[in-house]
């Protein structure tokens, strides 16, 4: 077992792992993150993407010991109720979730695709959510939401950095 | 947009067919929703499943002892410990037995696993590592024997039979007129073999669940289900009485018929009943591809006659669904499709034979369509050959010849509703734009529509029904409670709705319990695209009789008639004079003091039927119908087969949208899990073995496949659900496959009959169709 | 699923990595995990120890360095699709690179970790073959290179030896023509079931003066077929050159049948690719 600390959301939080434990693992069991979801645990779905350092990443193909003085954000760290992300605000608005299964994956993967190209059109949102798997909605209503907060984003804090 | 309390809009509705904000899509956004895998219990244990490796074998021994000594492992079960070892499929409620529809499966094998990923064991451990060093652990010898792996060879006199009674399980028929004589007045006949594949629901959510023994002695099993009835075949199976098993569904990440049967709530139930210790059961992505349930592979022949003058005269169809290794809900199914089989199309002769059959491939079940998919695929196939083979427009010829309301389906219902199929058939087609040129040198574009009908609402002989409990609390709030399972389809966020239109209350004070089968009024099961007609018609019957009481009395309070006051703005106010109202926390004190109720409790009734003559196949199945068209613009790579849907338009009459954003994102999801049925997806199975395990072999449609879909939502107002609503789940993903083997057939002159239509198959066609 | 246990140790220098893995030849090199632990998760790989060497920082960088581009083992396929130099001078590479997996899979997977995993389709080793690429090797004791075509053995096997890393790789060919063409079975994410990269130079005249064509999944590694390549050099690239080095290129692969695809289909789409790949316009 080894000590690691990490950065949670804007949280010092510390823990021990195993080796062998995945960083999506030891989200969700040991550091109740469980807004990381787990839909295939081999890097095919998108369910538990998470920014480590700021790049968006599957948390299954990373071990949890890699996260050993980093920054993990996941979809809580984007936004509050009380302080709403644009992604976060956009997806109530234009009802771009609807089991909500695949959606902390999504705005993670979205807000990190955005950061990078604050002007992306349609086809470019479509490419950054590429490993996102939905199965409810065609994606249809999430690239709405998307490009309405990318023009929020535009219009009021060029850097969208998170709140 | 309207928050449900203000003065109703131009068509005379405050809240309902607005836009309005799901209550739950602030939750999921937030990452605050508690999915079945997002929750724990202090000294909860981990479960495993352990699975046959074989499709069809004899169990010699178990051997648990290795198992059992894994540090850490405290409960290995097999067969011997389950009480009574059946699950039954019977559909929740039904009052009527019926000999063919009632089918059994084991919870956990005994002597005989008959298909691979089958349940053998089972093992509960401290942690989720020794779990699965525990199932790991258990030594089973199985000896093979022969299995059968094709629907039409299980049919054989000598093929190894599943069930001492053989192996065909179901046997539906449709007769009408004559159709010998139908062909002899045929012009033309256009005759084609058609095959589906097994389909994976390939929800996000894997089948999870978190179960415990409650401080009354229930256990309780919190679980991803579209079914909280099945604590009685929980309880069935633990030989307890109903009441001591209780089942709660929270939001649930995906279902499309996966979560229908029974899946991991008997496991659950059986290791809590054995440990009294909290349990925790969490397929893995590659165990939920390979347990049951998928959806039916169906080989249809479908032969077509048609008059010269485009009317359609006979149809002759057979259908073989492969209902793998156990019934589950296959008799059902066929009997769906049986009835959709000829499509919404008026045809004097028709004949249909339908057969189920087992084999030692994957169970299938329910799957969004439930038998309606797949014959959709055949006929609107079938209705495009025709059209050439008359030399007439596609659209003219299938407007020659739809359904319209007071006419009939070939198994004798009559269509009570609007059919509006020529103007969604239009409507999509339209909005596809003017024909596209391709992209480039050895690009094809095509443009193909499909109608299909589907039904909504369950077989109306099984005498449905749904309640729902709706309350006006003391601090002048809203409290609805009903059964739903709401598996993302906005169910919930509906009745809320609903209940905000009719109470005059904002959707903010609405809180609505769902999904626990203690607690709230059964409103039976999320499927069959019934949620919204048989819980809507319940939450609005109990709103309305609430309604009624509130304006009663605020009648008094106002010195008003009755016909005078409105709710509105979450109080009672008169017409007249709106400034003189009654806020809803008075209005709940006047009644508490006055001894009126503040919350109505209203059971509705479906309208029921008599069950059909199975000797002809004649009699009205289904309450309702949802009618819809789809168009494509597809791309084909003529160097390569790879086949792009370039542009995609839904339309359909959905009676009335209660939330214009869950409606058209059915639509658009529907659409989207169509094109994955017509190019990507298929559970391929050799010898009983599933060779797409997981999803990077079994591809379901990215962001990048599918493309942006129009969505054109028509209301007649006469669907069987609140005012006029029909359902729109299943309806969304039928048409889609079919129209998208047609814009293949448009844009390079080749018919697919097999889906998925695979760049390597429709390359293989076009080849074959070079050649002299 | 859990991933088998294994010993784990964080690499801060090149060489304290390669030393590690010299004295361990059963271990892992571990950069972007997003094969290695999927091996490990369905156990097709058990290795008694990983060596993170995701943070090395001599495994950074891409750099142009005398008529050569130098691209770290380290650099992810995300940095390879961001990067000016790669989409002036190789734009094959990026277009790979482009679709390679999925926007999530790009940011964490590695450049060294494609080449190390001699998938027979890999990806980014197809564009870099025609490019003529050498991969140098760091071991505890020193650096060798190695063309890329001896690196690569077959299906998951290299020609690397315990200890030794993939620093870096150096790219001698830019610019010319290239092209690239991955045949998946969905748009978003796919494993290739035909992919083609081809490098093209051509004198003032419209000749051919140096080809290069390199096929991946139709064989047990990605690889040239060398008589297609010479038929080119030196004749035009007329419609009945191009059609002509396809057969050939079609003749020389070896493809398997399996979930993704046919053999006879992948051997015809070897044709129609590499004839899209170097006559974009012939529809082909």
């Amino acid at each position: 077992m080894r000590s690691i600390e990490l950065t949670l959301n804007g949280t010092r939080v510390r823990t021990t792992v195993e080796p062998h434990e995945t960083l999506l693992g030891v989200l969700r069991q040991r550091l109740a993150a469980t807004e990381v979801k787990s839909g295939c645990e081999r890097g095919d779905c998108g369910a538990c993407a998470v920014l480590l350092d700021g790049r968006a990443i599957n948390s299954c193909l990373a071990l949890a010991i890699q996260a050993d003085g980093r920054a993990v954000t996941t979809v809580r760290g984007l936004g509050t109720p009380e302080t709403p992300h644009p992604l976060q605000a956009a997806f109530v608005e234009l009802g771009a979730a609807q089991c909500g299964i695949c959606i902390p994956g999504m705005l993670v993967t979205l807000y990190a695709a955005l950061a990078a190209h604050h002007d992306a059109s349609r086809r470019e949102i479509r490419e950054a959510i590429g490993g996102n798997l939905c199965r409810c909605t065609g994606y249809h209503k999430i690239v709405d939401a998307a490009l309405a907060a990318a023009r929020r984003l535009l219009e009021s804090r060029p850097t969208g950095a998170p709140s | 947009m309207s928050d449900g309390s203000s003065t109703p809009g131009p068509d005379g509705f405050r809240i309902v067919g607005q836009r309005a904000p799901r209550p739950d899509a602030s939750d999921k956004v937030f990452g605050l929703t508690r999915y079945a895998d997002d929750f724990a219990m202090g000294g909860m244990l981990h479960a495993k499943v352990v699975r046959s490796p074989r499709p069809s074998a004899r169990i010699v021994r178990i051997d648990r002892s290795a198992a059992e000594a894994v540090p850490g492992v405290r409960c290995v079960l097999t067969a011997r410990d389950v009480p009574h070892n059946v699950l039954f499929s019977d559909v929740p409620g039904q009052t009527t037995t019926v000999g063919p529809l009632r089918a059994r499966t084991q919870v956990l094998a005994d002597e005989v696993v008959r298909f691979l990923g089958e349940p053998v064991a089972l093992v509960a451990a401290e942690t989720e590592e020794a779990a699965e060093e525990g199932a790991r652990g258990v030594a089973v010898e199985y000896a093979d024997v022969p299995g059968v792996f094709d629907p039409e060879a299980a049919m054989g006199p000598d093929a190894p039979r599943l069930e001492p009674t053989g192996n065909v399980i179901s046997r539906w028929k449709i007769r009408k007129g004559d159709v010998e004589a139908g062909f002899r007045e045929a012009d033309v006949v256009v005759e084609r073999s058609y095959r589906t594949p097994f389909i994976d629901h390939a929800f996000i959510e894997p089948e999870a669940g978190v179960a415990w023994l409650d401080e009354n002695g229930v256990i309780t099993i919190r679980v991803a289900t579209q079914v909280i009835e099945h604590f009685r075949d929980v309880a069935n199976v633990l030989g307890l009485p109903h009441s001591r098993v209780r089942i709660i569904a929270p939001y649930i990440g995906g279902g499309f018929g996966g979560k229908e049967d029974v899946t991991v709530e008997v496991f659950l139930g059986l290791l809590v009943w054995k440990t009294t210790r909290p349990v925790r059961l969490c397929y893995s992505r590659e165990e939920s591809i390979l347990s049951p349930t998928k959806r039916h592979p169906f080989v249809m022949r479908y032969k077509h006659g048609a008059r010269r003058d485009g009317t359609l005269v006979a149809l002759e169809v057979e259908l073989i669904s492969d209902a793998g290794a156990y019934a589950y809900l296959s008799p059902l199914t066929l009997l769906y499709g049986m009835v959709h089989a000829a499509g919404p199309y008026r045809i004097p002769h028709v004949k249909v034979d339908g057969v189920s059959v087992l084999t030692n491939n994957p169970p299938t079940s329910a799957f969004r369509g439930f038998g309606s998919a797949q014959p959709a695929f055949a006929y609107e196939s079938q209705m495009d050959e025709l059209a050439r083979a008359l030399g007439l427009d596609p659209l003219a010829f299938r407007e020659r010849n739809y359904l319209r309301k007071g006419e009939r389906l070939a198994s004798g219902q009559e269509l009570e509703t609007a059919v509006w199929l020529p103007e969604t058939a239009r409507r999509a087609s339209d909005a596809l734009g003017p024909r596209r040129a391709p992209s480039g040198p050895g690009k094809r574009v095509g443009r193909g529509v499909a109608s299909a009908l589907t039904s909504y609402g369950r077989i109306v002989w099984l005498h449905d029904w749904a309640s729902a409990w709706v309350e006006l609390q003391m601090d002048g709030t809203v409290l609805v409670r009903t059964g739903v399972p709401d598996i993302g389809g906005g169910q919930a966020a509906s009745l809320v709705q609903i209940t905000a239109e009719l109470l005059g209350v904002a959707q903010a004070d609405i809180a609505i319990h769902i999904g626990d089968s203690a607690l709230t009024p059964l409103a039976g099961t999320t499927t069959a695209t019934r949620q919204l007609y048989m819980s809507g018609s319940a939450v609005h019957k109990a709103a309305s009789e609430l309604r009624a009481t509130l304006t009663a009395q605020a009648a008094e309070l106002l010195a008003a008639p009755l016909e005078a006051v409105d709710l509105a703005d979450g109080a009672a106010l008169r017409r007249d004079a709106p400034d003189r109202r009654v806020a809803f926390r008075e209005l709940a004190a006047a009644c508490a003091r006055a001894h009126r109720p503040r919350s109505a409790f209203a059971i509705y009734q479906a309208p029921a039927g008599q069950v059909m003559d199975f000797e002809t196949g004649q009699g009205k199945v289904f309450p309702d119908f949802t009618f819809g068209s789809q168009a494509v613009d597809v791309e084909v790579d003529e160097a390569t087969g790879e086949v792009a849907v370039l542009a995609l338009a839904a339309c359909y009459d959905v009676g009335r949208a209660i939330n214009r954003n869950s409606v058209e994102g059915q639509m658009e999801g529907g659409a989207a899990m169509g094109l994955g049925y017509a190019l990507l997806e298929e559970d391929r199975v050799a010898e009983g073995v599933t060779l797409t395990p997981n999803l990077m072999t079994y591809l379901i449609p990215t962001a990048l496949d599918v493309p942006d879909v129009t969505t054109i939502v028509l209301e007649s107002g006469e669907g069987m659900g609140p005012w006029g609503a029909r359902g729109i789940g299943e309806p969304a993903m039928v048409p889609t496959a079919p129209a998208i083997a047609n814009g293949v057939r448009d844009a390079v002159g080749v018919r697919l009959t097999r889906l998925p239509i695979t760049p390597e198959r429709l390359w293989r066609a076009m080849q074959e169709a070079r050649r002299p | 699923m859990l991933l088998p246990r294994f010993e784990y140790r964080h690499a801060t220098s090149l060489l304290q990595a390669t030393t590690l893995l010299a004295e361990n030849p059963a271990a892992q090199a571990l950069a972007g995990g997003t094969d290695l632990l999927v091996d490990l998760r369905e156990r097709r790989r058990q290795p008694p120890m990983l060596v993170d060497v995701g943070d090395l920082a001599e495994l950074r960088g891409i750099e142009a360095a005398d008529g050569a581009t130098r691209i770290g083992g380290g650099v992810t396929v995300g940095e390879l699709l961001a990067s000016p130099l790669v989409t002036a001078r190789l734009p094959a590479l990026g277009a790979a690179a482009r679709d390679f997996a999925d926007f999530l899979t790009r940011n964490k997977a590695t450049l060294g970790g494609n080449l190390a995993n001699a998938s027979p389709g890999a990806d980014l080793v197809v564009p870099l073959l025609a490019l003529d690429t050498a991969v140098v090797l760091a071991g505890p004791s020193g650096e060798r290179t190695v063309p890329l075509d001896a690196f690569l053995l077959g299906p998951r096997r290299t020609a690397a030896r315990a200890g030794e890393l993939i620093r870096q790789v150096v790219v001698s060919r830019h610019g010319g023509r290239q092209a690239w063409y991955k045949l998946g079975l969905k748009r978003g994410g796919a494993i290739a079931v035909v992919s083609v990269a081809t490098w093209i130079a051509l004198d003032l005249s419209g000749l051919v003066t140096d080809a290069r064509i390199a096929l991946g999944a139709v064989g047990p590694r990605p690889f040239r077929p060398r008589e297609a390549e010479a038929l080119l050099i030196g004749a035009p690239l007329d419609a009945v050159h191009v059609a002509r080095a396809a057969d050939l290129a079609a003749a020389a692969a070896r493809p398997i049948t399996d979930v993704r695809g046919g053999a006879d289909y992948r051997t015809a789409m070897v044709r129609a690719l590499v004839a899209r790949c170097l006559d974009p316009t012939g529809g082909g």
